[in-house]
């Protein structure tokens, strides 16, 4: 591996906004490939935060700063991405459900899947149904993404699915839910398509409802 | 048995008559409960952290202990549907729907000090203020020979603090600008800390003090970071209050995961946790590993049982827990934040019934 791109896996982990700037711009002018500056790079050092989260031996605050870092080295490398064929690994649009304020969950699983390269449609806190019926319908989105931090507000899921039912646009979109009371039995029963106790593991969940 | 020695002895690790209970609602769970149980509602709503307890609710519920609440969780649930209260957080309500009827959640959607240089001129509300310790002046003449009585000071630093600077950017703060972080939780530390010191001064039996640093599976904050940034206030605050009154309580709230922190939380003299949530700390091994240490209460789970079990789930729940974390005293039980409107009435009254209808002499 490039020493450039070591170092930007180093400094996305620790959250080192400048340094990523300066990698990420010097690997560019170096004419390194995108793909690897962005796959060995950043989503393989966001894919170790996300895990080191999983096994609690990094916390809310240290993701937060991986995450800002990835993003600003993302900024940098968007204009480059078209040209280089990196294909989306898929478009999601996520959004804590009506009723619910509980963001930071629902903005880390945002992160993860923008750090393993989906595109993101992010409808922030208290989304009605009807705004993720819009997304999938007007924006082609490919996975509606819903976070429930309440018991009060776990209905909202089962609205949302009956919406995009309802919208006749269930068939074309894959649904996965997450937050602190919700469990893969809860998704089973309301007829969500996928589930994820924590950010990192919505990632494997998202992929592999692009994959079937 | 009074109510206040009920409470006095569980908290000495001695074995009451029953188990101490307390129990707190959101205001429309209050509104339903008030109409089940045929009263006024005409008492005045306090507001620990925005529940919707009155006095008459909980005393005619049978409860142990009264709350009284100086701090800035008093900004939950103003009447307005959008309004900024007297620390400049802006508010706003969010709808949801059980099939209980329709509530509302008030929620910050303005933080103050979201710019770094904002803290510069920003001036706290003066919590010495005569007005705001009347309601405490009160409740302790009138019911303090009956009731163990709570003096709420919650989110007492990092909470506020968040609010006035915005969740994320907190977080944040805490790995990129530490110093920052520091000034930021001594507003609110230095405001709740005259808090509780007056209304320990005026003898309330106990006070509350609360940080959310637990989500669902891990702390949000590493324990590192707590012990940096948190341990030393809250060592400071507690020895504070003992210095006043060496008989009075601290109690102190923090939802979800805190396991790693326990030990350092008796290490500075907390007397007892809140509000242990099942499904985040298992109740029967902490009280193995801490209960001749630490009290506890809490511990009715509000995410499954209360909700979505049965009514003999809840009256298993209870009964689990007065055999476990209950043991021979040390807990206050209840469930682990306000009830919420999509409580079913029975699991409630199971609860409550179970609580009040189990002797410790038939356990
Ligand atoms: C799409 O796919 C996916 C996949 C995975 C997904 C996913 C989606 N979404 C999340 N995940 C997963 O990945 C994330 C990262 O690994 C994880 O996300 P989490 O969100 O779980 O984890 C975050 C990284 C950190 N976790 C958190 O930030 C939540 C922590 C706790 C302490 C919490 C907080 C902080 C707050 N709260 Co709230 N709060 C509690 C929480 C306690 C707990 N046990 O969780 C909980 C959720 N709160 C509760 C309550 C009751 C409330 N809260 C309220 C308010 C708040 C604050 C505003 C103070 C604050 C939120 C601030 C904010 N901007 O987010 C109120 C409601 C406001 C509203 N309308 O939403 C209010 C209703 C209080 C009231 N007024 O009565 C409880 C709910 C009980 C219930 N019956 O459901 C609660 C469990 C605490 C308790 N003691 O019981 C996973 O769940």
């Amino acid at each position: 591996m490039e020493p450039i791109i070591k170092e930007i896996h180093t400094n996305v982990m620790e959250g080192n906004v400048t340094s990523v700037k300066a990698n990420v711009q010097a690997a560019i002018d170096a004419g390194i490939p995108v793909s690897d500056i962005l796959n060995d790079g950043m989503i393989a050092a966001m894919a170790e935060v996300g895990h080191l989260f999983e096994e609690g031996e990094c916390f809310v605050p240290e993701m937060l700063i991986a995450a800002r870092a990835m993003q600003t080295g993302l900024a940098l490398l968007k204009p480059h991405l078209k040209n280089a064929e990196v294909v989306s690994a898929g478009k999601v649009v996520v959004g804590t459900v009506k009723g619910d304020l509980h963001d930071i969950g629902k903005n880390l699983v945002a992160m993860m899947l923008e750090g393993a390269g989906f595109e993101i449609i992010d409808l922030g806190t208290d989304v009605p149904a009807e705004k993720f019926v819009e997304a999938v319908r007007n924006q082609g989105a490919q996975i509606v993404a819903m976070s429930a931090l309440l018991t009060t507000t776990m209905p909202s899921i089962k609205n949302t699915i009956d919406a995009l039912n309802a919208a006749g646009l269930r068939g074309q979109v894959k649904v996965m839910i997450g937050g602190a009371p919700v469990t893969q039995n809860y998704a089973n029963q309301v007829g969500a398509d996928g589930f994820a106790p924590d950010a990192s593991r919505a990632v494997a969940t998202a992929k592999e409802l692009m994959a079937t | 048995m009074k109510p206040r020695d009920r409470v006095l002895m569980a908290l000495n690790h001695e074995v009451p008559d029953r188990c101490p209970m307390q129990v707190s609602f959101t205001p429309e769970f209050a509104a339903r409960l008030e109409k089940d149980m045929n009263l006024g509602g005409e008492d005045k709503i306090h507001n620990p952290h925005g529940g919707g307890n009155t006095y008459e609710l909980e005393r005619s519920l049978g409860q142990d202990l009264l709350l009284t609440s100086v701090g800035w969780a008093n900004s939950y649930y103003q009447e307005a549907k959008e309004y900024v209260d007297e620390w400049g957080i802006g508010w706003r309500s969010a709808e949801y729907e059980t099939p209980f009827g329709v509530g509302r959640y008030t929620e910050m959607n303005i933080h103050p000090l979201a710019e770094d240089n904002a803290i510069e001129h920003y001036q706290a509300p003066d919590p010495n203020r005569p007005e705001l310790y009347r309601e405490a002046e009160w409740m302790l003449k009138t019911f303090k020979d009956e009731y163990w009585i709570v003096g709420v000071t919650v989110t007492t630093m990092f909470e506020t603090a968040w609010a006035l600077r915005g969740y994320e950017r907190m977080l944040i703060d805490f790995a990129l600008k530490p110093d920052l972080a520091e000034r930021l939780l001594e507003i609110p530390y230095q405001y709740h800390l005259t808090a509780a010191k007056k209304l320990t001064q005026m003898g309330v039996d106990m006070i509350w003090i609360g940080d959310d640093i637990g989500a669902q599976h891990a702390m949000i904050i590493s324990p590192k970071m707590w012990r940096k940034f948190f341990k030393p206030r809250m060592a400071n605050f507690i020895s504070e209050l003992k210095s006043i009154n060496p008989q009075v309580k601290v109690a102190y709230h923090s939802d979800g995961v805190v396991n790693p922190i326990i030990p350092d939380l008796i290490e500075i003299g907390l007397d007892v946790l809140n509000p242990i949530q099942p499904a985040s700390m298992d109740p029967a091994k902490l009280k193995q590993e801490f209960g001749d240490k630490l009290c506890f209460w809490g511990s009715i789970d509000e995410q499954h049982t209360l909700p979505f079990g049965s009514a003999d789930d809840v009256k298993t729940e209870v009964q689990t827990r007065l055999n476990t974390l209950g043991k021979k005293g040390g807990l206050i039980i209840g469930p682990t934040h306000h009830v919420q409107l999509d409580t079913p009435m029975e699991n409630f009254w199971a609860m409550v019934n179970t609580i009040q209808q189990t002797p410790y002499s038939t356990l």
